[in-house]
């Protein structure tokens, strides 16, 4: 089989502003499913509504264009009809911590197999630069003039605490590193989370990439990453506002859909008809 | 024979509910039709439960208004019910437990007595409550010993003995005492196999006849069976059922799965179906398949959770922002649920549109015998069309550029499984060009706009059913007109009005939603007719509908809207 090209996977011309995150993190993806071997055939995306979701349009895949927050159960469902299928949901802050929080904490219970890819700038950017669920609290934005009340929440504690197997952080500036977490989450065999730190360079003027290069570092080679209380501790991090960059925790869990016996053979979307109705119908006499 | 009504009543907790199911069950087997009605209130335990069985000769799907025999298992039943006994009803409980004082034909079974001389929990009631009904009845005692012995197979014959000895228990107080008593309503004979089922098993089963390979839901009475009927069939179906977190991931689930290319269903009540809609305009804007069961319940809000009624029709017709199709279908019984709802899942494949089936409280939860030889029938005509989906043989047909929403005449794009090598698409929430991307400008969103509308026309063309019209339509001064569950109900009015001389029409629409205008309106073209609306619901929502795509405005109405269904009875008297 001949190798897929960025050109493969590249559709429309981005429309994102000039030094957006997003660039990078929209090439990331590309190389990575290129790295990983699979082709605009073999892979599907589920889009949220966002900057980020936008990329839609810029990314030739098998993919649904979902509504705002509700990515996660849409790339849940592909999973179940076709686990055989590698599924990643490319999501902002605001579309999977907030509007689709619910989704996300229940999505890490399940370890269903999906790779999430999070967009992370604190803010609202295509409704014009609103608070997003990860910003610090006292941030200020037109939805806050005088700063955010809520603190923020903490994107890694979360997910780790709430099931996930496979929790990482990187950082949109450091395009290789991205790559590599995507690779990563995606072979991971388990829900897998990558929460990638974006500067928003039109409507965050506090995370700016100046602001990240400050702060984050790249967990060295010791790290326990399979240590749940070493990955949560470092998680809080995040709250003294130092970002740890790398796979945070992994561990090796039973996936969803390894737990339904039903599909153990053959994919939902493959499987031969069930007509053996007898057996239903009998217990009703 | 005449019809008869069984009723058990007792305090919610108590396997009311598995010993009517138990009744009905014996009816059947004894060749009998029959239709059962749960009363129960929101709650686990305390309160009151109650279980009537109608019983009749031929088919059967309303309530009598008379109940013929009476089981008290505490006082609150005789209390509730007294008032639908006649001089010759019977009424079974345990003078040692409560006293009434009313003159009324009492067959007294010491409850109490026999469950302490046999060391029984307070639950094994109900097997002597059996025991002695069937007694009573001149039923089959084998067949009953049967069904407790199946049920409790995998327990081992020590509980199963324990068991029988309430049964013969209660069979002999009546033997002993009630012998002049006994009244041979369920004297066994023969008669073809029947199912005891809910509508809700209705609906389960014919989304397993129909191949749906995705249930997911959130538990919601009355529309929960359906996800433990579901679930419970899992492994032997091959389908997989999922309680997920919340009704919106419920549906955002189910469009997942549909769109890699499996039928696909979820199920709620109306709070329920809130929490979906706006994925019923993401499911319509991307053209996935989808079929979706509403229970409804009284409502608003919390509403009154275990009873019945027909509230959320235009919240369904109309359910979703923005404009774009959806087909509703309302079974008026389980036969029609199992056809209906087989059919659901065509018309989802063959639009690539929603299909909302319409139940209640009142068909999804009371039992009614179907046929097993009519269930066989339908199993052998059924046939599974998935539309223009486009499949491993001609997937190589294939054109360079697969176009996902492709202007079509009918409306309908061709289909293609996500995985299918060398293309691709996006389904997409947005507005979008043919090939899938988004778009702002204004031909291609006409264009889309004009398309998906199409697909209603086609389906009027193709596959929507005018409503049945029972009865002489041109002989009938009143005409019924109404949807869904109410079904049995009026056409048991429409009898009970023969008897008094009277000819009456009923024009029963199942498919709801859309229909043909002028073909419909056709029907209410006729002069000197009293044409009468019955709903289960205040507004007369049918009506409202009717009048707003037809201009046709019915003034008479019978609407109930106390959680009750409409009685055959309550028809009757509006007709004099």
């Amino acid at each position: 089989m001949i190798a897929s090209t960025i050109q493969d996977f590249s559709g429309y011309n981005p429309t994102w502003c000039p030094g957006c995150g997003d660039w990078g993190i929209g090439v990331a993806i590309k190389q990575a499913l290129i790295q990983l071997g699979l082709s605009p055939s073999t892979v599907a995306a589920v889009f949220g509504i966002g900057c980020s979701g936008n990329m839609n349009d810029f990314l030739n895949v098998y993919a649904i264009h979902s509504l705002h927050g509700r990515a996660i159960p849409n790339a849940i469902g592909i999973k179940i009809a076709n686990h055989k299928m590698p599924v990643i949901a490319i999501v902002g802050d605001g579309d999977c911590y907030g509007e689709g929080g619910n989704h996300l904490v229940h999505a890490c219970r399940g370890n269903h197999d999906i790779t999430i890819i999070v967009h992370d700038n604190s803010v609202y950017g295509l409704t014009t630069g609103q608070v997003a669920p990860t910003a610090q609290k006292g941030f200020k934005s037109k939805s806050t003039p005088n700063g955010i009340l809520e603190t923020p929440i903490n994107p890694l504690s979360l997910t780790i605490t709430s099931g996930a197997t496979f929790v990482a952080q990187s950082f949109a500036g450091d395009a290789l590193h991205v790559v590599s977490m995507i690779k990563a989450g995606i072979e991971h065999k388990g829900f897998s989370v990558i929460n990638i730190l974006q500067p928003c360079v039109t409507f965050n003027k506090i995370n700016t990439y100046q602001y990240y290069l400050q702060r984050v570092y790249k967990l060295d080679e010791n790290y326990k990453k399979n240590d749940f209380k070493t990955a949560v501790e470092k998680s809080l991090e995040v709250s003294e506002e130092k970002f740890p960059l790398g796979v945070i925790y992994q561990v090796k869990k039973p996936t969803f859909t390894d737990q339904i016996p039903q599909i153990m053979e053959t994919t939902l979307v493959n499987k031969k008809r069930f007509i053996d109705f007898e057996k239903i119908i009998k217990p009703f006499i | 024979m005449t019809d008869f009504t069984w009723m058990i009543g007792g305090e919610a907790g108590f396997g009311i509910m598995t010993t009517g199911l138990v009744f009905s069950k014996i009816a059947t087997r004894s060749g009998y039709h029959i239709f059962d009605y749960v009363e129960y209130p929101s709650l686990i335990r305390g309160g009151h439960n109650a279980y009537e069985v109608h019983i009749f000769d031929s088919e059967v799907s309303h309530l009598s208004p008379n109940i013929d025999v009476l089981v008290c298992l505490n006082k609150e039943t005789y209390e509730k019910h007294k008032a639908r006994l006649t001089s010759s009803s019977l009424v079974m409980f345990d003078e040692n437990e409560f006293e009434i004082k009313e003159e009324i034909n009492k067959v007294i079974v010491p409850f109490k007595k026999i469950l302490s001389d046999f060391k029984g929990q307070p639950i094994m009631k109900n097997t002597i409550a059996l025991g002695a009904s069937i007694g009573l009845l001149g039923g089959d005692v084998d067949g009953l010993i049967k069904i407790i012995t199946e049920q409790f197979s995998k327990k081992g014959d020590e509980v199963i003995n324990f068991n029988k000895q309430f049964i013969q228990a209660g069979f002999d107080v009546i033997k002993k005492n009630y012998l002049e008593k006994i009244v041979n309503y369920l004297i066994k004979k023969a008669g073809e196999e029947k199912l005891v089922m809910t509508g809700n098993d209705a609906f389960s089963l014919g989304s397993v006849i129909a191949d749906a390979r995705v249930y997911v839901a959130y538990p919601m009475t009355p529309s929960s069976t359906v996800l433990t009927d579901l679930a419970a069939w899992q492994e032997k179906t091959g389908m997989v059922a999922r309680h997920a977190e919340d009704e919106i991931s419920v549906i955002n689930t189910a469009i997942g799965s549909s769109f890699a290319g499996v039928r696909s269903a979820v199920g709620t009540s109306g709070g329920g179906f809130a929490l979906m809609v706006e994925s019923i305009s993401f499911a319509g804007i991307t053209e996935i398949p989808l079929v979706v069961f509403i229970a409804q319940r009284p409502g608003p809000a919390t509403g009154m959770p275990t009873w019945t009624e027909q509230g959320d029709l235009l919240f369904s017709v109309f359910s979703g922002h923005g404009e774009f199709p959806k087909i509703v279908l309302a079974p008026g019984d389980n036969e029609e649920m199992i056809e209906l709802t087989a059919k659901a899942y065509n018309l989802a494949d063959v639009y690539q549109m929603q299909v909302i089936v319409m139940s209640d409280m009142y068909l999804s939860e009371s039992h009614k015998s179907v046929s097993k030889k009519f269930i066989d029938e339908f199993v052998e005509t059924y046939k599974i069309n998935r539309g223009k989906l486009i499949d491993k043989k001609s997937e190589a047909n294939l054109k360079s550029k697969y176009l996902r929403y492709k202007i079509t005449d009918d409306g309908i794009s061709p289909r293609l499984v996500p995985g299918t090598p060398g293309h691709f698409y996006q389904a997409n929430s947005y507005e979008h060009v043919e090939d899938g991307h988004t778009t702002e400008e204004a031909n291609p969103r006409i264009d889309q706009v004009d398309k998906r509308a199409r697909k209603w026309k086609t389906y009027l063309n193709q596959d929507f059913v005018m409503p049945k019209v029972y009865g002489n339509l041109e002989k009938s001064e009143a005409v019924f007109v109404s949807w869904g569950s109410t079904k049995g109900i009026v056409l048991q009015a429409q009898k009970l009005l023969k008897t008094k001389g009277i000819d009456s029409a009923f024009i029963h629409f199942n498919h709801l939603y859309p229909f043909d205008k002028e073909k419909v309106t056709a029907l209410f073209s006729r002069q000197n007719k009293k044409y009468i609306l019955l709903e289960n619901n205040s507004w007369g929502q049918f009506g409202k509908l009717l009048a707003m795509e037809t201009g046709v405005e019915i003034k008479e109405k019978i609407l109930r809207y106390d959680g009750r269904s409409i009685t055959a009875e309550e028809v009757v008297a509006r007709i004099k």
